[in-house]
């Protein structure tokens, strides 16, 4: 972050009122929907986690990458939900010449929000939250849900430190016909510069437009920077599974200043194979393409160069929640070609904090 | 600056249309519950309200597989109270609309 801008994060006397009307309204709405559904079944707290270690080897280089993603759910009242997810990770490398692997442990906050459905249509959040920019970042991401372990190149344009914003967003989903659903997503960010809950100055949004019974989505994402060279950037996704067979076609494009890129990734469980239908069921084969552009403005988080690669994983699923995980591919730039392989173990746990069952 | 005012106006008055909303909705609902003991969902397939359970938990495995399948593989059935934070969550992740969310809790906790 450039320090020139550490002083916008003091903010004025209009911004401190405009928040405390926003919490004001907010806190009103609540008060009012406590006294809904009391008799309805109640959600319970709930104690989630990611979990996984993968070695991906670059470039001949091993390294050793365990990773875990607590997340707290917690539930007040019929419209309220607190939730975060936190990351631990490392990156355990090899120094030349020692034969232990060394590295330190990363910290992040990915998301800690207060979301407050306010009617069918719309939810509020404020807090700090994924930034709804494409569908990777928010809906892929989870090392329990992404099909290849590595993130696309293109992930941080526009996602901001951490891939989170802080400030408010207005999001929600609605049926415009039987067959055409339509969610949005809108959001202001502010400037923090503490790590690990740093954020940029932006704001932003995002369109999808689905067909559920083609299973079929396709949306625009815009944002505009409101410091530095207080640009814009736009993106568009598209998410396809086609209803007669397992197959997932995925695909994001994103163009800021600083690079600009796409990815199209498949993935096809094997599941309807006649043949050893036992085994076959819980593989997944998964390809992905993905091509890096620079742009006019540097960039620490984007490839330096121009960079293209191709991947190809095998994947296997012992459960929905634990499965081998193992890909190769290969990426090509001007500043070097290197094969990247992973291989590793992802598990996801859900447990209650508190009782279960029965109201 | 104005750029802010404007944000923050937009945020500001987007919440007091919500709140607004909001209270429009639970008159509503207060009005179909002394009409109707329950609110059918509309079918995606003919845009009827569904009435029959077993309706709408056809309705809730279809939307469920839409959905959530769009991004993971389907998990466990979970107790009631768990599916219906699950729920709260995924429907504000990934944009539910409330039948979407509805009818896959319905689903999912049978």
């Amino acid at each position: 972050m450039d320090p020139a801008f550490a002083g916008g994060y003091r903010t004025s006397p209009l911004q401190r009122l405009a928040l405390a009307l926003i919490l004001l309204l907010t806190f009103a709405s609540s008060l009012c929907a406590q006294s809904e559904d009391s008799d309805s079944q109640r959600p319970v707290p709930i104690f989630s986690a990611g979990m996984g270690f993968i070695t991906p080897f670059q470039g001949g280089q091993a390294n050793l990458d365990p990773l875990i993603s607590p997340i707290f759910l917690v539930p007040i009242g019929d419209r309220w939900l607190i939730e975060s997810r936190d990351t631990f990770e490392s990156d355990f490398s090899q120094p030349p010449g020692s034969n232990t692997f060394h590295g330190v442990i990363q910290k992040e906050v990915d998301y800690l929000q207060l979301d407050y459905i306010a009617n069918p249509h719309v939810t509020v959040t404020l807090g700090r939250y994924l930034t709804p920019f494409g569908i990777f970042n928010e809906r892929l991401y989870p090392i329990w849900i992404r099909d290849l372990q590595s993130d696309p190149l293109i992930l941080p344009i526009s996602t901001g430190p951490s891939n989170a914003s802080t400030g408010a967003m207005f999001r929600g989903g609605f049926a415009i016909s039987p067959k055409v659903e339509l969610n949005y997503a809108t959001y202001y960010s502010t400037l923090i510069t503490v790590s690990p809950v740093d954020s940029d100055r932006s704001a932003g949004a995002r369109v999808g437009i689905f067909l559920p019974n083609q299973r079929l989505e396709v949306g625009g994402s815009f944002q505009h920077l409101l410091e530095d060279e207080r640009s814009n950037s736009f993106g568009f996704h598209f998410a396809w599974q086609p209803p007669p067979i397992p197959l997932d076609i995925r695909a994001e494009y994103a163009r800021s200043r600083r690079g600009s890129g796409y990815w199209v990734e498949s993935a096809y469980r094997l599941s309807q194979v006649a043949e050893a239908e036992d085994f076959l069921r819980h593989v997944q084969l998964v390809a992905r393409i993905q091509q890096f552009f620079v742009g006019a403005l540097p960039s620490e988080v984007l490839p330096p160069a121009n960079t293209q690669e191709f991947e190809f994983g095998l994947n296997y699923y012992f459960r929905d929640n634990l499965r081998l995980v193992s890909s190769y591919g290969r990426q090509f730039s001007s500043i070097g070609n290197e094969n990247v392989w992973t291989v590793g173990i992802t598990y996801r746990i859900v447990t209650p904090i508190g009782r279960a069952e029965g109201n | 600056m104005a750029k802010h005012f404007l944000v923050l106006s937009i945020l500001v008055l987007a919440i007091g249309v919500a709140f607004l909303a909001s209270a429009q909705d639970r008159q509503v609902a207060k009005s179909s519950a002394a009409i109707a003991p329950t609110t059918g969902a509309a079918s995606a397939a003919t845009g009827q309200p569904v009435h029959d359970s077993a309706e709408e938990r056809s309705e809730g495995e279809k939307r469920f597989k839409a959905n959530c399948g769009r991004c993971h593989m389907a998990p466990q059935k979970f107790p009631p109270r768990m599916m219906a934070t699950i729920l709260r969550h995924m429907r504000v992740r990934a944009t539910l609309t409330d039948e979407d969310t509805r009818l896959i809790l319905h689903y999912m906790t049978e």
